[in-house]
């Protein structure tokens, strides 16, 4: 058992005409031993690429990938042990269930094959698929073709587990349960683990700690709370969280952030935080901290118009208007009990504590929300 | 479509078709498209009525079928003729006179006895070729083809290039340099049937690009997750082929296979150019020189003809079914 290192880990693909793209770019992660790390971002952003590249499949252009002391940038795929579970599952159609499990443990072991049946039959028992070892993959359910991949990759008992996307085949209901099973079977088997999605509610829900990677660049890394509530820049705060976060593109005067439509008052603390920077920022707020009131009190409130209303049952989205021409539209998630209707006028609380700042050009984030260990409120998704 | 309708029965329908001409062109429609889309579960008395575009369509069928059917019928109406049948009666005429029973003069088996004799040998060399031939061209186009798709290696692009040229590269324009290699390399002169050898790689060398090609565009559907799966599971590229592709190209391997043994068997130029010694002669060469030996038997040559055209039939009805799936995978 040991932990998973990624240095530098860059790769570039060499188009036939010559052109060069850099698809993982400078990536630098560490996966200590039993923790869950899921690797975030949208299609196209080199996470599925980085996994290929631990898992051996891929060439490392730059960079080290090591296993404990060991650097296994070299070694082949066999000789990492490793083992992955694919988007498409890759079960093997011509063989059972049983060969499928077996194969890997044929192939790389010396196990004789009663210890192999046995060890199949164990993998297969804690995974609930013990009754279906004599199917073929195509007599299979989605759900229990994923535990069958599942299955073959525990049977190896690896150091690392890679997971490609393993749950977007499944339908929505299947996919919310086997997030708590893989979640439950990761504890239990207590390997390290990189889990590549493109679902921010998978990372927020499963991992230990999340890796946020756009355009081959690692953005963030921390625990999914710490992405939620202190994002290190606009993408990360747009991609963690749903519904996404509101961003304003304000401008700062002294101490008040100049928007078209409002402007916003800042302490002598937030100020001090701006102090430096660009003048040209983007306000930023995640709608459940927006307070919808009935009447315009108190600093930070102001005056706009519902537009439409989603209601979830338990809480409302509400989406709103600020501003004659209607231009700027925001989110804020209340209550579900909390009556509004379309064309009605409310005012936004927007409570400072809740303020994110961040550098428009850059993206990076120069104030973040203030949290408090004990009033954090329970991650909503 | 309601249950309503499924439990009509036949003397229901026609009294509606008696009465309300309206609702029966309705039901025509409905019926038609019943029995295309759930055949299975259709009871069998109820057919689908047959309008006169249909009943076209069934006639230009029926008169294709006869087209194409009658010379095959008539080459097996003269297989059973004498030679005196052959001369007075047309080629369509069945060799028994059913009109006057028991009339058997016009009726012999023996062409079938003497082409069988004959050709013999010719068809024992011809599996002797055939199978070994079609066997290994499939399994080196197979080989190839795993090569060419999944592993990645330099000059690869210019080798399938090469495989894709050889595909075009007509027997007539080969015959001459393939005379003079085997004169070169003469395995005919270490062994009597050395021949017969050099014609087996010969087919091969052939028949090897067209597989590659087929197996190539049947391997690029194959999921590559499956070979990554199969890598980190430590088997080795050897391994991945004997237990993963090999498996999953059965319905490739029938395809090519009853391709390159109707090829093989049927091919006369190659045997012409290349086999000089009769023992060696295969089945084509025979059925060439059974037209020699016996200028006017015609009901020998038919004979011969079906006796050597039976093996590929064979084949055909044996993977068959492999082959359609192969086809459209």
């Amino acid at each position: 058992m040991a932990d998973l290192q990624l240095d530098a880990v860059t790769k570039v693909f060499t188009e036939r005409d010559g052109n060069q793209i850099t698809a993982v770019d400078d990536v630098s992660l560490t996966i200590e031993d039993g923790e869950f790390l899921v690797l975030v971002g949208p299609s196209g952003c080199g996470k599925s690429t980085t996994l290929r590249m631990v898992a051996g499949l891929e060439s490392i252009s730059a960079g080290q990938v090591r296993l404990g002391d060991t650097v296994v940038n070299d070694s082949k795929p066999k000789d990492r042990n490793i083992a992955m579970v694919f988007q498409s599952y890759a079960l093997y159609p011509h063989m059972t269930v049983r060969e499928n499990m077996a194969f890997g443990l044929q192939e790389s072991t010396t196990m004789p094959d009663d210890e192999i049946e046995q060890t199949v039959a164990s993998a297969a028992d804690m995974l609930g698929i013990d009754d279906l070892l004599k199917r073929k993959p195509d007599d299979l359910s989605g759900g229990q073709q994923q535990r069958v991949a599942l299955g073959r990759a525990i049977v190896r008992d690896p150091e690392v587990f890679l997971l490609d996307e393993p749950l977007s085949n499944l339908d929505a209901k299947l996919r919310a349960q086997m997030r708590t099973e893989l979640k439950r079977l990761q504890n239990e088997l207590d390997v390290a683990t990189i889990y590549v999605t493109h679902d921010q509610t998978e990372a927020m829900t499963m991992a230990d700690k999340i890796a946020i990677l756009n355009d081959g660049e690692l953005q963030q890394v921390g625990t999914p709370l710490e992405c939620y509530h202190e994002p290190a820049n606009l993408f990360v705060a747009s991609f963690i969280g749903e519904p996404s976060m509101n961003f304003f593109d304000v401008t700062r005067d002294d101490s008040q952030l100049v928007h078209d439509h409002f402007r916003y008052d800042l302490s002598n603390e937030t100020g001090d935080a701006l102090a430096g920077a660009h003048a040209e920022l983007v306000l930023g707020v995640r709608p459940e901290d927006i307070d919808l009131q009935s009447t315009a009190n108190g600093a930070h409130t102001y005056a706009t118009v519902v537009d439409v209303v989603e209601p979830m049952g338990n809480e409302n989205n509400v989406y709103l208007t600020i501003g004659d021409e209607q231009t700027q539209t925001f989110v804020a998630t209340v209550d579900g009990m909390h009556h509004v209707e379309a064309g009605e006028t409310v005012y936004a609380h927007i409570p400072e504590s809740a303020v994110h700042v961040f550098d428009r050009q850059s993206g990076h984030a120069l104030r973040n929300r203030t949290v408090e260990s004990t009033t954090i409120p329970e991650t909503k998704l | 479509m309601t249950d309503d309708t499924d439990a009509h029965t036949d003397r229901d329908r026609d009294a509606d078709a008696d009465t309300d001409t309206d609702t029966d062109a309705d039901r025509d429609t409905q019926t038609d498209t019943e029995t295309e889309t759930e055949p299975a579960t259709d009871d069998s008395s109820r057919l689908p009525r047959i309008g006169p575009g249909r009943l076209a369509l069934y006639g230009a069928l029926l008169a294709l079928v006869i087209g194409y059917l009658s010379p095959l019928y008539g080459g097996l109406t003269t297989a059973f003729k004498t030679q005196e049948a052959y001369r007075e009666t047309s080629p369509l005429q069945p060799p028994i006179e059913l009109l006057s029973f028991p009339h058997l003069d016009g009726f012999t088996v023996d062409p079938w006895f003497t082409a069988g004799g004959e050709l013999a040998m010719g068809m024992i060399n011809s599996f002797a070729l055939t199978i070994p031939a079609a066997v290994f061209s499939a399994l080196l186009g197979s080989l190839a083809a795993y090569g060419l798709t999944k592993v990645n290696w330099r000059g690869q692009a210019f080798l399938l290039a090469l495989f894709l040229a050889a595909v075009f590269i007509p027997y007539q324009a080969v015959l001459v340099p393939l005379r003079q290699f085997w004169s070169i390399v003469d395995i005919s002169g270490l062994h009597e049937r050395g021949e017969l050898v050099e014609l087996i790689i010969t087919h091969i060398a052939y028949g090897t690009p067209i597989c590659t090609v087929l197996f190539r565009s049947y391997y690029q559907t194959l999921d590559d997750e499956l070979i990554e799966a199969a890598r980190l599971d430590g088997a080795s590229l050897a391994r991945i082929y004997r237990k993963i592709v090999l498996p999953l190209s059965v319905p490739m391997f029938a395809v090519t296979l009853i391709y390159q043994f109707t090829q093989i068997w049927n091919d006369f130029l190659f045997a012409l150019v290349l086999l000089s010694d009769r023992a060696n002669y295969v089945v084509t060469l025979e059925l060439n020189a059974l037209q020699g030996a016996m200028a006017t038997d015609y009901g020998v040559q038919m004979a011969g003809a079906f006796i050597a055209a039976l093996p590929t039939i064979l084949v055909y009805i044996m993977f068959g079914e492999q082959f359609a799936k192969g086809q459209t995978m």
